[in-house]
C-alpha cells in the first residue's frame, strides 16, 4: 500500500520525470537492440558523450541544448558513416578518441564558463527529476518519430545489419539504411541526453537490450521486451529513488545492471542444471 | 538467353588502395555452367566475384552482367553472419524473398509454399525454429544455401561453401550444389580450394592467379 501511495504521490509531484523517463526508456531500449546486435556499444557511448559535449557548448554559449547536442552528435554520426576504406585507423581508435575528446571538452567548457562541479555532474549523470515540459517535447519530437521510422523499416535495417553483402546483392540499399539508422540514433541520443545524461542513455542503449536478448528468441519479442524492461526499470528506479531519497538516474542504472546480472546468472544456472539432467 | 554470357569482364582492374589484386583481366563466364574459382590464398577469387556482384568497385575496365532478370543469390561464408542475431532458420530463408517483398509486403500463399518446399528439400524441417547461432557449421551453410535457392535466382554465387565443414557435411553440401546445377540448370559460381572435388563436379574452372583470371580445363589444374 505504501508503495502504491509513493507511486501516486511521486507521479503527482514529478509528472514530467515520469513522462520523460517513459519515452526515453522506450525509445532508447528499442534502438539499443540494434546497438547490441551490431556490436557498436562503443559507438553509443561515444555518441552519448558527444551529445553531452554539445550540451556543454550550448550551456556556455547560450543556445538551445538540443541544437548543441544535435550539432556535435551529427558531426560524429557523419564521421561514422564514412566508408571504412577511407579511414586509415581502426574504427575503435577513432571512437575512443571521440569519446575522450568529447568527455574532456565537456569538462573544460564548463570549467571555463564559471559554472561549478554541480553542472558538470548534472550533465554527465543527468537528472530526470528536474525534467521540464520542454524536455518532454524534445523527447517526444525526436524519439517517437525516430522509433516509428525504425520499426517501419525494420526489415531492410535488419537485413543490412545481419548479412550486409548478401543483402546488398538482393537489392537492399545497405549504405542508406545504415546511414539512416546512425542518423536516427544520433537524434535519439541528442534528444535524451539533457534529461538522461550520458550514463543513463548509455545504460538504456546497452544494458536493457542485452537483458532482453537473454530473455527472448525472436527480434520483435526482443524489441518489445527491451522496451518494457526499459520502462519498468525506469519507473522502479524513480520510485526507489523517491522512497529512499536517492539520485534518480544512478538508481535506474543500478537497477538495470542488477537485472542484467540476475538474468545472466539465472540463465547460466538453468543451462548448467539443464545440461546435467 | 542461353547463349549470352552471365558475366563479361573487359580489362578489369581491382585494387585495395595501392595493392592491385586483379590487373586488367578479360573473362567471359558462360551461362548454365558450374564453375569453381580456384587459386592460391589471396589470389583474388572472392574479390573477383564480389567485383562482379558490385560489392567491390573496380578501377578500370567494365563488367557486364546478365543474371537473367533476377538478382543473383550470394552465399557468403557462414562465419560472416553473427550468431548473436535472434533470427531462426525460417527467418533467414524468408530473407531470400526480399527482392519480391520489399520493406512491408507479407508472404502470399505461393511464397509460403516455396519457403516450406525449400526447407524440406534441404532437410531443415527439424531445425526451422532454431536460432541460426545454435546450428552446426554444416546446417548454417545449408540454411544460407536454402536462402539462395528460395530467391529462384538463375545465378548462384557461393564463397567457399564447404569451408570449416566436416567430411560428411562437405559431401552433403557438394551434392546439393551439384543437384542445383544439374536438375535446375542454375549457373553456379563458387570459390573452392579442393581441386579433386572440382574435377568430380566441373569440366572447367576459373583459374585466378598472379593478378589474372582465365577459364581452364579442369584437367589442367588437377594434373
Amino acid at each position: 500500500m505504501s508503495l502504491l501511495q509513493d507511486a501516486v504521490s511521486f507521479t503527482g509531484l514529478f509528472p514530467e520525470a515520469v513522462l520523460c523517463g517513459t519515452v526515453m526508456a522506450a525509445v532508447c531500449s528499442a534502438f539499443g537492440v540494434f546497438v547490441v546486435l551490431k556490436r557498436i556499444v562503443f559507438i553509443s557511448i561515444a555518441l552519448s558523450e558527444a551529445a553531452t559535449c554539445g550540451l556543454a557548448l550550448a550551456l556556455v554559449y547560450h543556445f538551445s541544448p538540443l541544437a548543441g547536442s544535435a550539432l556535435v552528435t551529427g558531426a560524429v554520426v557523419l564521421m561514422l558513416t564514412l566508408p571504412e576504406r577511407r579511414q586509415h585507423l581502426p574504427k575503435d581508435v577513432v571512437l575512443g578518441t571521440v569519446f575522450l575528446l568529447a568527455s574532456s571538452a565537456s569538462v573544460l567548457l564548463v570549467a571555463q564558463s564559471g559554472f561549478g562541479l554541480e553542472e558538470i555532474k548534472a550533465m554527465l549523470y543527468g537528472d530526470l527529476i528536474v525534467s521540464s515540459p520542454r524536455d518532454r517535447w524534445v523527447l517526444l519530437l525526436t524519439g517517437v518519430p525516430s522509433l516509428a521510422v525504425l520499426l517501419l523499416f525494420l526489415r531492410p535495417v535488419l537485413y543490412a545489419f545481419l548479412d550486409r553483402e548478401a543483402a546488398c546483392v538482393m537489392g537492399v540499399r545497405c549504405w542508406f539504411w545504415e546511414g539512416l539508422f546512425f542518423f536516427l540514433l544520433g537524434l535519439v541520443v541528442s534528444g535524451a541526453s539533457k534529461s538522461g545524461g550520458a550514463l543513463l542513455v548509455f545504460c538504456l542503449l546497452v544494458v536493457v537490450p542485452a537483458t532482453a536478448l537473454l530473455l527472448a528468441r525472436r527480434l520483435w519479442s526482443v524489441i518489445g521486451i527491451s522496451m518494457a524492461l526499459g520502462v519498468l526499470t525506469t519507473w522502479a528506479g524513480l520510485l526507489t529513488a523517491y522512497s529512499a531519497d536517492l539520485p534518480a538516474n544512478p538508481t535506474i542504472i543500478g537497477l538495470s545492471c542488477l537485472l542484467l546480472m540476475s538474468v545472466a546468472l539465472l540463465r547460466a544456472l538453468v543451462a548448467t542444471f539443464g545440461a546435467r539432467q | 538467353m542461353n547463349g549470352t554470357p552471365v558475366i563479361q569482364c573487359r580489362g578489369v582492374t581491382v585494387a585495395y588502395g595501392r595493392d592491385v589484386v586483379l590487373d586488367r583481366i578479360d573473362l567471359t563466364v558462360p551461362r548454365g555452367t558450374l564453375l569453381p574459382f580456384v587459386g592460391p590464398n589471396g589470389a583474388g577469387k572472392t574479390t573477383l566475384l564480389k567485383a562482379c556482384l558490385g560489392l567491390i568497385p573496380h578501377q578500370t575496365g567494365e563488367i557486364l552482367c546478365d543474371f537473367g532478370g533476377r538478382p543473383p543469390a550470394y552465399v557468403p561464408q557462414q562465419k560472416q553472419l553473427d550468431p548473436i542475431y535472434p533470427v531462426s532458420v525460417r527467418d533467414l530463408v524468408r530473407m531470400g524473398l526480399y527482392p519480391e517483398l520489399g520493406c512491408w509486403d507479407r508472404l502470399d500463399s505461393g511464397q509460403h509454399a516455396r519457403v516450406e518446399a525449400v526447407i524440406a528439400r534441404f532437410g531443415l524441417e527439424p531445425h526451422q525454429h532454431k536460432h541460426f547461432g545454435e546450428l552446426s557449421g554444416g546446417l548454417r551453410q545449408k540454411t544460407l544455401l536454402a536462402r539462395a535457392v528460395v530467391t529462384q535466382a538463375d545465378v548462384l554465387v557461393l564463397d567457399e561453401p564447404t569451408a570449416g565443414l566436416d567430411a560428411a557435411s562437405e559431401a552433403d553440401m557438394l551434392a546439393l550444389i551439384r543437384a542445383l546445377h544439374e536438375t535446375e540448370g542454375k549457373t553456379v559460381l563458387w570459390v573452392h580450394h579442393r581441386l579433386d572435388q572440382c574435377a568430380a563436379l566441373a569440366r572447367q574452372v576459373c583459374r585466378v592467379d598472379k593478378r589474372g583470371a582465365r577459364l581452364a580445363d579442369v584437367s589442367e589444374v588437377t594434373t
